[in-house]
């Protein structure tokens, strides 16, 4: 069961600013990123989604702020926020049951950076060993297993954007298997101006366009004015972000004998690889994803077996879809081959809120499976059908709470993961 | 559930359902898994054969390297990959995974790591005799387990020398730098539809990413399962350990009462894992169990180990129990034995605890003292090492220590404090042990152990 969730993002500290944003289907205010470096495209992205540090403050006191790393901060305060939420002190936590699972698409790249500057430019024996510490992919789930005083398993997963939804699945794991009573698990990311220069570089996100421009027409009929629009035709890329969310998985047993109400009953989980995908995009084996895809749904119960029919038990997804032109092309063609002739149940694509990376889709996903979550809103960023793709976000009608959600995440170099996300009994 | 499957329904209780917590992994309705191939690249050089001879003869492969120039840096010793084979056809990996791993795009863009992956895995295949044979397996049938800490950082320390001087830098120098590279560099050339995951948690990255592949192994999730680890030699590994004054000088010399600190190495370490029951349907014949894995966390500090070892003797225990196993059946262990004086002495604690009075009897190696500390990777060789031992039916011993460094007699003295009977001289013939754990202690508190057992050939 997911018992609680805390989340730090551009949204600020907790869930609250988050909801308001997706039930508005419009972002939260965008950072303007450092470009000093001079390695951005020219054109190209100035904006991140980025966590206002001061709203960090009340859930890591300075003292302990300092000793940590950019990812290492957010993860513990979107830790400390799920403990909050869940009425649990973190001494209740400590010992050998509660594990820690996170992920983290690039890992604490501005240490390392830093680290780097060090070694290359005033020689090795400048590094700083307090960078170095803090430089590790593991660094934020062994923080937050300190802070806690978690001694079950601590894992740190690295499957780019597929890694959230992996995370989540271990942390499951460990808790069905008996290893653990409860799992902290989530996502974390920070997006420094190099990692924001070199991902522009590399086209993955959205263009800023001439200047001060909004909305303008590209070339392609693509849309520039750095905005992520999922399954849009104008789609032009991604928006990143950084962040972290974190959430309290729990026996049904101990979420019971703690007297919490769950968000969402984890139902299931799976994952596949698209080997056509080169190392930093994504390929075409959409079929093939389609058809592992298909075999989950199968395997939960929210397929039936003649093929073509619906999935019925699926009544809501929350796509990956980002706005990146080969990305949302191979989620949709995923889940047109999952789905057959049938038609696809409401699509909500939260990225266009989230931003991508910082676990903000995570968050998302958790609160449109939420009984009491946020309503259905126009998708962010979406106004035209992409004819290419056949599927379209939900147009922001009214909706019933989901009996069954399915969140789907397809990362850049062909690993793909899904979570099934139910009512909670 | 039909082969291919690679998904999993979670029980409607999570923790109430039939598996039921504290009993034997075997025993919770899993298939028993065995290693039929393993695949390694090391300081010794690339193939298993290379790695096995030089540990078994005594030498270490740690040594003044050529990557980059170690002249300023505290210190110069590294367990370096020699250069790839010239001809192709010494090449376990051939130029068609290499091309497919590389997406498309020149093999230049595969990083260093992806290179080692690639090779372990496909000698690992051929050992398997799943080479040509694996793309007939049901679609989502295989996956990929891997670890690594920094994935391609060598390449991208090149990019970063380049942006710090200000030029623009190629962006084909980072295409394959991600962590995740080397496991779906894998993946990618060998043309993986199941699972595939990385991951990162220090040293015990590819012990826990072994765990993974068992897991999924035994729900039925994947048929085969390609588990491993690959990390290579960069300057933020090598200057970062010493910044923390975690290098010795010298070869490191784990569990000596002089020790001073470890030495950095690289490689790659694939293990080729498959359910017992499709093994002896095809006729191959297992190279050992693996029984159980354990994980747990220290919980205490980013760098250094909780003294007593509760962390890493937890992570033992839980291994033990998975293997339903008692710790009177463990005839040697495969040290984390990274030579730092707290990591040996945590480690130490930690035997005690479980091994009780056993303890100082049992064989203990070090392969770190052979091929250096593989960070993401020590525990995927490591285990592969293991293997070998059970396989072969010996224990191989730490590197005689050089005379300009041994502080009396024949070196190092055995430190008291942590007195492990450390295989030393020559190889110890162990043709009978029955199982062995292998430990991986690592960065931020996260330990794991993984205990294999010898096949006998017994039936399933």
């Amino acid at each position: 069961m997911v018992t609680a969730l805390g989340t730090a993002g551009a949204h600020g500290c907790g869930r609250a600013g988050l909801e308001r944003a997706l039930a508005a289907g419009a972002p939260p205010p965008a950072t303007e990123v450092d470009r000093g470096a001079g390695y951005h495209r020219p054109g190209g992205a100035r904006r991140a989604l980025l966590t206002p540090v001061a709203a960090l403050a009340p859930w890591l006191p300075a003292a302990e702020a300092r000793r940590m790393g950019p990812p290492s901060r957010l993860a513990v305060a979107a830790a400390r926020i799920a403990l909050a939420e869940a009425g649990l002190d973190p001494a209740q936590l400590a010992g050998p049951g509660t594990a820690v699972v996170l992920s983290t698409a690039f890992g604490p790249c501005s240490f390392s950076e830093a680290l780097l500057r060090q070694v290359l430019r005033d020689g090795p024996e400048s590094a700083s060993p307090y960078l170095f510490t803090e430089s590790v992919a593991n660094a934020p789930a062994a923080q937050i297993a300190i802070a806690c005083g978690a001694r079950g398993a601590n894992v740190t997963l690295c499957q780019r954007e597929a890694g959230p939804l992996l995370a989540v699945a271990r942390g499951a794991a460990e808790v069905a298997a008996g290893r653990a009573e409860r799992a902290l698990v989530g996502a974390v990311d920070e997006m420094p101006p190099l990692l924001h220069a070199v991902l522009d570089r590399f086209g993955a996100l959205a263009a800023h366009g001439a200047r001060g421009s909004e909305a303008r027409e590209g070339p392609g009929g693509r849309c520039r004015g750095e905005i992520g629009r999922p399954l849009d035709r104008r789609r032009d890329g991604v928006v990143a972000a950084d962040g972290a969310t974190v959430l309290l998985l729990e026996s049904a047993a101990a979420a019971g004998r703690g007297g919490r109400v769950p968000l969402a009953r984890v139902c299931g989980w799976g994952s596949a690889f698209d080997p056509s995908a080169p190392p930093t995009g994504w390929g075409g084996g959409g079929e093939a994803l389609g058809r592992a895809l298909r075999r989950l749904l199968r395997r939960c119960g929210a397929a039936p077996e003649d093929v073509g029919a619906p999935p019925a038990a699926i009544d809501r997804i929350v796509s990956g879809a980002s706005g990146a032109r080969a990305g949302d092309r191979l989620e949709a063609r995923v889940l047109r081959a999952a789905w057959g002739a049938a038609p696809l149940p409401p699509v909500l694509a939260p990225k266009g809120v989230t931003g991508e990376y910082g676990g903000g889709f995570l968050a998302a996903a958790v609160l449109a499976a939420a009984v009491a979550g946020v309503a259905a809103a126009p998708a962010a960023g979406f106004g035209e059908p992409d004819p290419d793709l056949g599927v379209s976000p939900h147009d922001g009608s009214p909706l019933p709470p989901p009996r069954a959600l399915l969140a789907s995440s397809l990362a850049a170099g062909g690993a793909a993961a899904w979570l099934i996300l139910g009512r909670p009994r | 559930m039909q082969p291919g499957e690679a998904v999993q329904a979670a029980p409607a209780n999570p923790g109430e359902g039939a598996d039921g917590a504290g009993s034997a992994g075997r025993e919770r309705g899993g298939r028993r898994v065995v290693v039929t191939g393993v695949g390694a690249v090391s300081g010794f050089g690339w193939g298993v054969e290379a790695l096995w001879q030089g540990l078994r003869a005594g030498t270490t492969a740690i040594r003044p390297f050529r990557r980059f120039d170690a002249t300023l840096h505290r210190t110069h010793l590294a367990a370096e990959v020699p250069a790839a084979p010239a001809s192709p056809a010494e090449r376990p990996c051939g130029p068609a995974a290499a091309r497919a791993a590389a997406g498309g795009r020149p093999l230049g863009t595969l990083s260093l790591a992806d290179r080692f992956a690639l090779s372990a895995a496909g000698e690992a295949l051929a050992a398997a005799g799943l080479g040509a044979a694996l793309r007939t397996l049901p679609e989502g049938a295989v996956g990929v387990f891997f670890g690594s800490s920094t994935g391609g950082m060598w390449e991208s320390e090149q990019f970063l020398a380049g942006v710090f001087d200000g030029r623009r830098g190629s962006l084909r120098a980072i295409a394959s730098q991600q962590v995740n590279g080397p496991g779906d560099a894998v993946a990618r050339g060998f043309g993986v539809t199941g699972p595939v995951q990385t991951v990162s948690s220090a040293c015990a990255s590819g012990a826990l990413a072994i765990a993974a592949a068992l897991e999924s192994l035994r729900r039925g999730e994947v048929e085969v399962a390609l588990a491993g680890g690959s990390d290579s030699l960069c300057q933020l590994t090598y200057a970062g350990f010493n910044s923390l004054r975690s290098v010795d000088e010298a070869p490191c010399r784990p569990f000596r009462a002089g020790r001073a600190g470890m030495s950095i190495g690289e490689g790659a370490a694939v293990l080729v894992l498959e359910p017992l029951e499709r093994v002896l349907a095809r006729g191959a014949v297992p190279l050992a169990e693996l029984a159980g894995a354990g994980s747990a966390c220290d919980a205490f500090h980013m760098t250094a180990p909780e003294p007593e070892g509760t962390g890493a003797a937890a992570a033992i225990a839980a291994a033990l129990d998975d293997a339903g196993l008692a710790p009177a059946a463990i005839d040697f262990v495969n040290a984390h034995a990274t030579g730092t004086p707290l990591n040996d002495a945590a480690e130490w604690r930690a035997l005690l605890a479980v091994f009780g009075e056993r303890s100082g009897r049992i064989p203990v190696t070090a392969t770190k003292a052979a091929v250096g500390h593989l960070l993401g990777c020590s525990g995927a060789i490591e285990a592969l090492v293991t293997v070998l031992s059970l396989a072969r039916g010996e224990l191989h011993p730490v590197p005689a220590l050089p005379a300009a460094s041994a502080t009396s007699g024949d070196g190092d003295p055995i430190d008291g404090a942590c007195p492990a009977a450390l295989v030393t001289g020559r190889p110890l013939a162990l043709p009978a042990a029955r199982a062995a754990l292998s430990t991986s202690l690592a960065f931020g508190g996260s330990n794991a152990a993984l205990v294999f057992s010898r096949w006998t050939g017994a039936s399933p």
